[in-house]
C-alpha cells in the first residue's frame, strides 16, 4: 500500500502540470465571469422596454392602446405629433429606444369596425444575440396584450350577453403531464422547458470529462515512454497491477476534480443564461410532484454512471496508451474513444433513443458511453433500472479493459508495442 | 552461490530470432560484460534478465531464484539501467532519488540511507535541488547510475552505462562502477566500447547475431586469439562466427 501511494503521488504530480491546471482554471474563471455577466444582462430584461410612440390619432382609443402597453412593462416616450415618421425614427435612434410605434390617424375612429387597424412598429435591431431578441419578443407580447384587451372590448360591446372569454375560447384545454405513474395539471411545454434547462449542460460536461480523462491517462503512459522512464519503472519492486491502478487512479482523481470544476462553472454560466431557472412556487411544486427534481439517489446514480464512464475511458485509453511511443501520438491513438463518445453525444443531444430502429438502438446501447449520456434522461423518467443496468454494463467493459491492460503491462508487450501516428506522414 | 545463472536463453520476436541458447554465469562481486555489435542481442539479454522481456525458452536464476517463478522477489534484488533512459522531468534530482528509493526501501530509515548514498554517488551537489529537465546528458546519466546502485542490489544490470557521454563523464561513471564492484556489488553490463570493457570487467562474453561465442577474462581471450587488445579479439570472433554461418 505504501508503494502504491508513492506511485499515486508521483502520477498525480506528473499529470497535474500547468498545462492541465491552467486551462481548467481559465475555463472555471471564464464561465463564472460569463455567468455573472449573463445574470446581470438577464436582470436587465425585467426592466421596462423603452419605446417611442408617434400618436397621430390622439384619441381615447390611442391613449388606451398606450396605457395597456405601459401596464405590460413598456416605457413610452411621446414623439411630437408635428414630426413625420422619418423624423420620429431618427429621434428614436438618437434616444436609443428599442422601437418606434406609429399609431395612425383614424385609429380610434375605426376601432370596433370590421376593418383591422394598422399600427406600425419599427424595431431597431442592435444585435443578433439571444438577449437582443428578447426585447423584441417582450414588445410583441405587450402588443398582443393590447390586441387581447381590444378584442375583449369589441366582443363585450357586440355580444353583451356572451362572455368574451367564452366567445374566443369555446374549447378549454385542461392540460395534464404524465411522467411514469405521476401526473400534474400543467402543460408539458413548461415542464420540458424546465427539464431541458436543467440538463442541457450535462452532455457537454460528460463529453469533456470523458475525453479529458482518456487523454490524460494515454498521455501519462506516452510521457513515460517518451522520457524513457517506463522501462526503469517496470523493473522496480512494484507489481505491474499497482503501476496500472496508480495511473488510472491518478487520472481518475484529476478527471473527477475537473468534472466538478466544469459542472460548477457551467452551472454558473447556465444560471446566468436562464436567469437562475426562476420558477413560480406552483411550477416548483408540480416539478417536485412529478419527481422531476434530482433526488440524492438520482445524483448518486448519475455520479456512479459518470464514474463508470470515466473508468471505461481510462481503462480503454490505458490499452491504447500502451501503443504510444510519444506524447504526439496520443491524439491519434485516443481517436477511437473520441468516436465512441461523439456518437452517443450527438445522438442523445437531438434524438430520443426510444424512437430508433431496434438495430440502431442496440448498436447505440452497445457503446458503453451511451449509458452515461442516457443516465440523466432515464433518471428524470424514473427509469432507474435502465441506469443501473447501464452502470453494470459499463463496469463489465471496465473489467474487460482492465484485464487486457494488466495483461499488456504484465508481459513484454508494454515494451514492444508501438504504433506511432506522429511519424506517419501523409505527404 | 552464483549471482546470476543464464541457461539456454532464446528469444524470438515473431519470425525474427534475437537470441540462440545463450548461457553464462556471473559470480558474486564480479563485473561481467557482454560485448557485441549493434543488434547482437546484448540489450535483449539484459532486458530478459531485468524481467522486462519474457524469454522464448531457457531460464534465468538470480542468487538461485528462478526469474519466472519468483519475479516479485527478484525485482527487489536487481536494478536495471537501460541504455536509453531518462528521469522524470518535473522532479528535481533529489526528488527523483527519493521516489526511486521509496520503491526499493522497506521503511523510511532505509529510504533515507538509499537517498544519502545516491547523493554521494552522483556527486551532483547543489544541482540536485533543480529539476532534472535542466540537467545535461552526463548529469542525468550520473543520477540514473546513482539510482541504479544506491539500493545495494544483488545484481546491477547496466546497458551501455556510458553511452553518449563525453570522455570526462564516461571516466567518472566507470570509476563509480569499479568502486561499487570493489565494495562487493555484482555487475552485468553491456558495451561496444572495448577500452571500457577492458578497464571495467572481470570477464567478458562476446555475442554476435544472437549467439554467445566466447566467455573469458580479457587476458585469456587475448592469449587465445593472439591479439593485442579486446578489439582484435572481437574482430576475430565475429569474423569466425560469420564464416561459420
Amino acid at each position: 500500500m505504501r508503494k502504491f501511494l508513492i506511485l499515486l503521488k508521483k502520477e498525480v504530480r506528473e499529470l497535474l502540470t500547468m498545462q492541465v491546471i491552467l486551462p481548467l482554471l481559465i475555463t472555471a474563471i471564464l464561465f463564472f465571469a460569463l455567468g455573472n455577466i449573463l445574470s446581470k444582462e438577464q436582470e436587465k430584461t425585467t426592466l421596462p422596454i423603452k419605446v417611442a410612440v408617434l400618436d397621430q390619432d390622439q384619441t381615447p382609443q390611442s391613449a388606451s392602446f398606450q396605457s395597456v402597453l405601459q401596464h405590460s412593462n413598456v416605457e413610452i416616450e411621446q414623439v411630437q405629433i408635428s414630426n413625420d415618421e422619418k423624423t420620429a425614427l431618427e429621434l428614436t435612434k438618437n434616444e436609443n429606444k428599442t422601437a418606434l410605434i406609429v399609431v395612425p390617424a383614424g385609429f380610434g375612429r375605426s376601432i370596433g369596425t370590421d376593418q383591422p387597424q394598422e399600427v406600425k412598429v419599427y424595431t431597431l435591431v442592435k444585435g443578433f444575440s439571444v438577449f437582443s431578441g428578447q426585447s423584441y419578443g417582450r414588445l410583441m407580447t405587450a402588443i398582443s396584450n393590447v390586441n387581447e384587451i381590444f378584442s375583449q372590448n369589441i366582443l363585450t360591446s357586440r355580444l353583451p350577453n356572451l362572455s368574451s372569454d367564452q366567445a374566443k375560447n369555446p374549447i378549454k384545454i385542461d392540460e395534464f403531464t404524465v411522467v411514469g405513474t405521476k401526473q400534474a395539471n400543467l402543460s408539458p411545454n413548461i415542464i420540458m422547458g424546465f427539464v431541458s434547462q436543467q440538463t442541457s449542460f450535462i452532455p457537454i460536461i460528460l463529453f469533456i470529462v470523458i475525453i479529458f480523462s482518456s487523454q490524460m491517462i494515454a498521455t501519462a503512459i506516452a510521457n513515460e515512454k517518451e522520457n524513457k522512464t517506463l522501462e526503469t519503472l517496470l523493473t522496480t519492486p512494484v507489481s505491474r497491477n499497482a503501476i496500472v491502478v496508480s495511473k488510472m487512479a491518478a487520472a481518475g482523481l484529476i478527471a473527477l476534480i475537473a468534472s466538478l470544476v466544469y459542472i460548477l462553472s457551467f452551472r454558473s454560466y447556465m444560471n446566468g443564461l436562464t436567469g437562475g431557472m426562476k420558477m413560480t412556487a406552483d411550477i416548483s411544486q408540480v416539478i417536485t410532484d412529478l419527481g422531476l427534481k434530482f433526488t440524492p439517489e438520482s445524483y448518486l446514480l448519475m455520479g456512479l454512471s459518470l464514474f463508470a464512464g470515466i473508468l471505461v475511458a481510462l481503462s480503454i485509453s490505458l490499452i491504447l496508451g500502451a501503443f504510444a511511443e510519444d506524447v504526439k501520438s496520443v491524439a491519434g491513438l485516443t481517436a477511437p474513444i473520441m468516436v465512441m463518445v461523439m456518437i452517443p453525444y450527438f445522438l442523445t443531444l437531438f434524438l430520443d433513443i426510444n424512437t430508433f430502429s431496434p438495430t440502431l438502438r442496440n448498436l447505440t446501447l452497445a457503446i458503453p458511453f451511451s449509458h452515461v449520456f442516457l443516465a440523466a434522461p432515464n433518471l428524470f423518467m424514473h427509469n432507474y433500472f435502465a441506469v443501473v443496468i447501464g452502470i453494470i454494463y459499463q463496469l463489465i467493459w471496465f473489467a474487460l479493459a482492465v484485464y487486457i491492460a494488466t495483461r499488456i503491462f504484465s508481459t513484454d508487450k508494454i515494451v514492444t508495442l508501438k504504433l506511432n501516428f506522429s511519424r506517419k506522414k501523409l505527404f | 552461490m552464483l549471482a546470476l545463472q543464464v541457461k539456454d536463453l532464446s528469444k524470438d520476436y515473431g519470425r525474427i530470432k534475437a537470441l540462440f541458447d545463450v548461457s553464462f554465469d556471473v559470480e558474486e562481486g564480479e563485473i561481467f560484460a557482454l560485448i557485441g555489435p549493434n543488434g547482437a542481442g546484448k540489450s535483449t539479454t539484459l532486458k530478459i534478465i531485468a524481467g522486462l522481456l519474457s524469454p522464448t525458452s531457457g531460464s534465468v536464476a538470480i542468487k538461485g531464484r528462478d526469474l519466472r517463478r519468483e519475479s516479485a522477489e527478484i525485482r527487489k534484488m536487481i536494478t536495471y539501467l537501460p541504455e536509453d533512459s531518462g528521469a522524470y522531468k518535473n522532479l528535481s534530482g533529489m526528488e527523483y532519488l527519493r521516489f526511486m528509493s521509496a520503491l526499493y526501501a522497506d521503511d523510511r530509515t532505509e529510504e533515507n540511507s538509499f537517498v544519502q548514498k545516491g547523493v554521494e554517488i552522483c556527486g551532483l551537489g547543489a544541482r540536485l535541488a533543480e529539476k532534472t529537465s535542466t540537467y545535461s546528458k552526463g548529469m542525468v546519466r550520473k543520477l540514473l547510475l546513482a539510482r541504479t546502485i544506491m539500493s545495494d542490489p544483488a545484481l546491477a544490470i547496466l546497458d551501455e552505462p556510458t553511452s553518449g557521454l563525453d570522455v570526462i563523464n564516461a571516466m567518472e561513471i566507470r570509476k563509480i562502477i569499479k568502486r561499487m564492484a570493489k565494495d562487493g556489488m555484482t555487475v552485468l553490463l553491456s558495451s561496444h566500447n572495448m577500452l571500457e570493457i577492458e578497464f571495467l570487467s572481470d570477464r567478458v562474453g562476446i555475442i554476435n547475431s544472437g549467439w554467445l561465442h566466447e566467455i573469458g577474462t580479457a587476458a585469456s581471450l587475448k592469449e587465445k586469439y593472439k591479439a593485442e587488445n579486446l578489439e582484435e579479439v572481437f574482430e576475430a570472433v565475429v569474423t569466425q562466427s560469420e564464416e561459420k554461418n
